[in-house]
């Protein structure tokens, strides 16, 4: 009797992972195909809309390319705490907790001149996004505590923390009783790019693009590297892993917070609690696609930029907008089941009683 | 005063139903953080299933074995494949959450096809206040009271329930004994989908009863938590389930009692409440062995041991 077992390739296959994130793409649409057929709707029809919605013009394009940035910063926080082998779960309440500082800022900061506004706001955002990351980056260090569940509880605590402001002292008096925060002054909203397109966007790649840098080139991110890959290479090394458990969660939320900073000043009129929409989740599947890879984190986030905003646009066809997240989902899912034979080899193996046994 | 009583009661049962389901899985090795989707799976199966048969029994069971379904999803990625168990179970969730939605979209609003109504237990019931806080509630409560004395013996006193546990400690071990770990494992993260979704299905055929999107409002991630919160414990998991259902409960009749706190921080309470044990377990663990699984997360592959 024989049996089929994956074996380590002595090499990953080169090429690999895109082969492997586009498999995912096309298993990702065809399973939409299937769910939208179900339902009684044209397939073509529905993914011509949301191609046409997300990439079909400059203006569609800057919308996609809006969506991408919180997309892109959430999945650029979870791969720099990934890059040392440490999960962040929490970017989902680091972007909250970011766009509740700079929405703080910008209440005091009334009357400000916009360029310092803004500065200062997304400042605060990313000091408010270090903040949540801060008590699990000191827990993981000193104690040994699991960063994947501190991070994650304090998602809803943030969350709830939001609810109790915007229900509370940060209540519009001119709402009418709704649980609303007053509108944003037009001096906290960040300029304008093209189109819908705001300057988040090159913010965003400029961070991106900064990490890819420092990860690749300085001696900081060879440290870093090599404390990922082995804690005792690291001691021999002289590299204090406290320290850098500590900096690169802290780093990671500050990333995170600056994502909700930008996406309040960039995109939103006020805070509300659906400020971040699950953005925090999704940065953990487009680090997992980009193999915490900032210059896949830029390319995975742009596509799910498309995909999230093409799933907006189908609304209006009497198709849920979920279709674009079981779509995320599948791509993540196929991607990995493809992903997994690039790094393993499938091979056939004698199945004798011993072995069984042994 | 009752009504909070008897609520809490429901809330204690629906999280501890789905938290059982997560014991085992992690108790396998195997963290599945897709709770909040399958408990979104098991809700909307339920409700769906109801509508079409106006049997209750049969949509309770149908969002079970869904819901085992789904759960493999993860079980395939995971065991099988030995993909990365955060990120596998993260998708689950946005998956759940969003095939719930996708699927549910014609049954929001609508009422609901079949009902578990409360049991009568006769002249019990008729006791003034135990009667209506404990002999009055749907039958799925007193499920969750059975399958917590099942899972804590099958645990404890069972060759299953060890060969179980050792599959989280060292799967290699639990290999060399002639088990598999794979099946184990797999069939761990099944029962973690079956009892999720039977939680959610407790919310659309009893407690709410009705399906919206977004109807399990982070629920599954206190499950997930009172796992964290009872050391892995079915029995101090029980205790946990009471004290958060208790909380989830006092949300709503806070204002009732005349008290000035803002309802939305009494529910952060068991999010701080969990990391506060998670801090005390790490450090209790400096000394003497860990309460938590020591292969939790991490794959098995039998050609590399």
């Amino acid at each position: 009797m024989t049996r089929l077992v994956l074996v380590r390739r002595e090499q990953v296959l080169k090429g690999g992972q895109p082969l492997a994130f586009l498999i995912g793409l096309v298993f990702a649409m065809l399973i939409g195909v299937v769910l939208l057929l179900i339902s009684g709707h044209d397939p073509l029809a529905i993914y011509g809309r949301m191609v046409e919605a997300s990439l079909g013009s400059p203006r569609a394009w800057s919308i996609t390319l809006n969506r991408a940035v919180p997309l892109g910063l959430a999945g650029l926080a979870v791969a720099v705490a990934g890059s040392m082998g440490l999960w962040n779960i929490g970017a989902e309440g680091q972007i909250l907790a970011g766009a509740m500082m700079a929405a703080w800022v910008a209440r005091l900061g009334e009357g400000w001149a916009s360029p310092l506004l803004i500065t200062a706001m997304l400042v605060a955002a990313v000091v408010g996004g270090a903040l949540l990351a801060s008590g699990p980056a000191v827990a993981r260090a000193q104690i040994g505590v699991n960063e994947i569940i501190t991070t994650l509880m304090l998602n809803e605590v943030a969350l709830r923390l939001l609810q109790w402001l915007i229900h509370g002292s940060w209540k519009d008096p001119e709402s009418h009783g709704f649980p609303l925060a007053p509108m944003l002054p037009d001096e906290a909203r960040l300029p304008g790019l093209f189109e819908r397109a705001h300057w988040g966007v090159v913010i965003a790649l400029g961070v991106i693009a900064l990490f890819g840098l420092v990860a690749s080139r300085t001696s900081w991110g060879y440290e870093l590297r090599v404390a990922g890959s082995s804690g005792a290479t690291a001691r021999y090394a002289g590299i204090s892993l406290k320290r850098k458990i500590t900096t690169v969660l802290i780093l990671s939320g500050g990333i995170a917070g600056l994502a909700g900073g930008i996406e309040l000043s960039g995109n939103a009129d006020r805070i509300t609690e659906g400020i971040s929409a699950g953005y925090g989740f999704a940065g953990i599947i487009v680090a997992a696609l980009a193999l915490l890879r900032p210059s896949g984190v830029a390319a995975v986030a742009l596509l799910f930029g498309a995909v999230q905003v093409g799933g907006l646009s189908i609304q209006t066809m009497g198709v849920s907008s979920s279709v674009s997240t079981i779509l995320q989902a599948f791509i993540l899912f196929g991607a990995i089941g493809a992903g997994v034979f690039s790094r393993y080899a499938v091979r056939r193996v004698k199945n004798d009683k011993t072995d069984n046994q042994s | 005063m009752i009504g909070l009583l008897s609520a809490t009661v429901s809330f204690a049962a629906l999280l501890y139903l789905a938290a059982l389901g997560e014991l085992i899985a992690e108790k396998s090795g195997i963290l599945n953080l897709g709770v909040e989707g399958m408990m979104a799976i098991g809700a909307v199966t339920g409700f769906m299933v109801a509508l079409e048969t106006n049997n209750p029994w049969i949509a309770f069971l149908a969002a079970i074995v869904a819901t085992a379904v789904f759960a493999l999803l993860h079980g395939l990625f995971t065991v099988v494949l030995g993909a990365e168990q955060v990120v596998s179970g993260l998708s689950l969730t946005i998956l759940g959450v969003g095939l719930a939605a996708f699927l549910g979209k014609g049954a929001v609003g609508r009422p609901p096809g079949a009902v578990l109504a409360p049991v009568d237990w006769g002249p019990l019931s008729d006791i003034p206040w135990v009667g209506t806080v404990f002999f009055s509630q749907s039958p799925v409560v007193y499920f969750a009271v059975l399958a917590g004395v099942a899972v804590s013996l099958l645990l404890t006193h069972t060759s299953v329930g060890l060969a179980l546990r050792g599959a989280g400690e060292s799967a290699s071990t639990v290999d060399a004994a002639g088990y598999s770990v794979t099946a184990i494992r797999l069939a761990a993260v099944a029962f973690g989908g079956a009892m999720a979704g039977a939680s959610g299905a407790y919310l659309t055929l009893s407690l709410t009863p009705q399906w919206a999107e977004g109807l399990t409002a982070g629920r599954g991630w206190i499950a997930v938590a009172l796992v964290i919160f009872g050391a892995w414990r079915p029995g101090r998991a029980a205790v946990g389930a009471v004290l958060f259902g208790g909380l989830l409960a006092l949300k709503t009749r806070l204002q009732t009692f005349g008290v000035d706190l803002s309802p939305i921080l009494l529910s952060m309470l068991p999010y701080l409440l969990t990391i506060a044990v998670l801090i005390v377990i790490s450090i209790r663990a400096r000394n003497r062995p860990s309460a938590a699984p020591a292969a939790l997360g991490q794959a098995y592959r039998r050609e590399e041991r």
